[in-house]
């Protein structure tokens, strides 16, 4: 079974007006659980409205969403539901700054077990579990102003851990950091989905955080454009830019001789592999 | 057009409290005019700092900032008209959008500058070119455009000030590739067509290796390398230590150096690497060796 399953869905912001636009028009999907899956789409292409349907803040007009099996679209779901679809399914924005709360690094992780009113000696535990995960257990006690971009962030995932969820999806998340925080960022992404088996939507304007995940999908104008893995997606160079998206460097390097009339595949992701290729043809 | 140079420059937040924090620790670098010099730096590096010493928002603690030689707090009454030779753009700066036309949010700061109607209409007409946007978008409230549009005009305001030397704080930051392309391209036509001082903050090493000529490096509070885009992005190494990187396609080159392959190590676009392999896979269908 599915762990996300949307059925023809459609959304629109203006629901009462002649000019309604359908943000999301008609879309049908499935992920599975423990899958890491990259969201690509231009701005204003739908990706976030996306989002922000699977963790309940908007509903959509019409269509059917499932979680684990559950149908939250449905009449009766009670607000005790959706506080669990929201404990189950956590997002993390793009902002370092806006989504901590507290004035000391555990006091903000333990905010959200707090809320949901869990006992304090296991509140405790997971502040613990969930600083060691992001590798930020020495600095418990800091104030998160003292950080760095991608150290924030690192807290802001933390603090979603600490409620224990099966999915977390990942708004833009590294879009304002620095190389470093963006790998300190990507590398914490990757072990939660591989270790704890998270399932991660990670949606992204950069290229090579995508080719890290096992599936891309690509919207564009409210609907799925692409959908397949990373070599399979970023193989359609030209249908990517039509939609004001860009490829790794390599693999546009790689389609850019192509064009020239020189024979080499086309679903390169990364420097290694387009080096060996290279190697071959100019040694 | 003006140079902008920084001469010994410290700069500490908090100076004698408990929570004094050195910023900016003696630099001395000159940004050349009438190029697009790219600021890179980890986060607290001091990019921010440095930026607004250089309009006059901060204060140096030591040292002095001189245009074109001559210092900006020579007159401190005058700061003022310091800001409006160097313009500074902030991070989102679609935010800072207020006004109930796009006309007249353009043409806030010439107006705030006590310029005549005409000259405000013309340098109005002017940075509207820079947007990508028609004229009859200049009634539109600017809160009916698009993200990019937005940002644009906020960009547009800076630019009708007509400054000497324009600062951009990661002007493309949150943007699709696309958005991105549009943004970066502007600000480079815009250098090319004024021969203006352009300062680029950005985290993007694609986008840094694109569009500057030059590149600061900032690291701890000082700076750590000075040059050209080419001599830069050589010492990759050196980048990634203080938490940065060079473009993806450098990586690849210095991948096929350190496998003998010989080719040039100072490549950093796609466009620049596609030349030079075709060069050589040419070369190699020739069965010749390389021409002299």
């Amino acid at each position: 079974m599915a762990f996300i399953k949307m059925e023809n869905v459609s959304f629109s912001y203006d629901n009462d007006t002649l000019h309604d636009i359908p943000v999301i028009k008609n879309i049908n999907l499935e992920i599975e659980k423990g899958s890491f899956v990259a969201i690509l789409g231009h701005n204003g292409s739908g990706k976030s409205t996306l989002a922000k349907l699977l963790n309940f803040i908007l509903t959509p007009n019409s269509g059917k969403i499932y979680i684990n099996g559950r149908d939250i679209t449905s009449p009766d779901i009670t607000e005790n539901d959706v506080f669990e679809i929201r404990r189950d399914i956590g997002m993390v924005f793009q902002n370092p700054d806006n989504q901590l709360v507290a004035t000391i690094i555990e006091e903000d992780i333990a905010f959200g077990p707090e809320n949901m009113g869990v006992e304090s000696s296991e509140i405790r535990r997971r502040v613990d579990d969930a600083l060691a995960v992001v590798g930020m257990s020495k600095y418990a006690r800091h104030s998160p102003h003292q950080l760095s971009g991608g150290q924030k962030q690192r807290i802001a995932i933390a603090g979603i851990i600490a409620m224990l969820p099966e999915c977390i999806i990942f708004d833009e998340s590294t879009s304002m950091l620095d190389p470093s925080g963006r790998h300190e960022v990507m590398n914490t992404i990757e072990m939660l989905n591989r270790e704890r088996n998270i399932t991660v939507l990670h949606i992204t304007h950069i290229m090579n955080e995508a080719v890290r995940a096992d599936r891309v999908i690509v919207i564009n104008d409210g609907e799925i454009f692409l959908d397949g893995t990373p070599s399979e997606v970023f193989s359609n160079v030209a249908e990517l830019q039509s939609v004001g998206l860009d490829v790794p460097q390599v693999t546009e390097l790689m389609f850019e001789i192509s064009k020239d009339g020189i024979d080499v595949p086309i679903n390169i992701l990364d420097e290694k592999s387009c080096a060996d290729i290279l190697e071959k043809l100019l040694r | 057009m003006a140079s902008i140079e920084l001469k010994n420059v410290s700069y500490i937040y908090g100076e004698n409290t408990p929570f004094e924090k050195k910023a900016l620790d003696n630099i001395n670098v000159r940004f050349e005019s009438g190029r697009i010099s790219g600021l890179i730096g980890h986060t607290g590096s001091g990019k921010s700092t440095l930026v607004q010493l250089l309009n006059g928002l901060l204060k140096p603690c030591s040292g002095s900032i001189l245009i074109d030689g001559r210092d900006i707090w020579e007159f401190p009454k005058k700061i003022r008209d310091i800001r409006f030779r160097v313009g500074l753009v902030f991070q989102y700066p679609e935010y800072q959008l207020f006004e109930e036309s796009v006309y007249k949010d353009i043409a806030f700061g010439p107006v705030n500058m006590g310029l005549d109607k005409d000259e405000i209409d013309r340098r109005v007409r002017d940075a509207i070119v820079f947007c990508g946007l028609s004229d009859d978008l200049l009634k539109k409230s600017p809160f009916e455009l698009s993200g990019g549009q937005k940002r644009r005009v906020a960009i547009a305001g800076i630019i009708a000030m007509e400054p000497e030397v324009l600062i951009l704080d990661e002007p493309a930051a949150g943007l699709d590739p696309m958005g991105r392309e549009e943004i970066l391209g502007g600000v480079w036509s815009y250098q090319r067509r004024n021969n203006s001082t352009v300062i680029l903050v950005s985290h993007s090493m694609e986008d840094m290796a694109r569009y500057s000529d030059n590149i600061v490096v900032m690291s701890d509070s000082r700076i750590y390398m000075t040059g050209a885009c080419s001599e830069i992005f050589k010492h990759a190494d050196k980048l990634v230590s203080v938490g940065l990187d060079v473009p993806q396609i450098t990586r690849l080159i210095h991948i096929l150096i350190k496998r003998g392959i010989d080719i040039r190590d100072d490549i950093f676009t796609i466009e620049a690497a596609k030349d030079e392999i075709m060069k050589l896979i040419r070369q190699k269908q020739k069965g010749g060796f390389p021409e002299c």
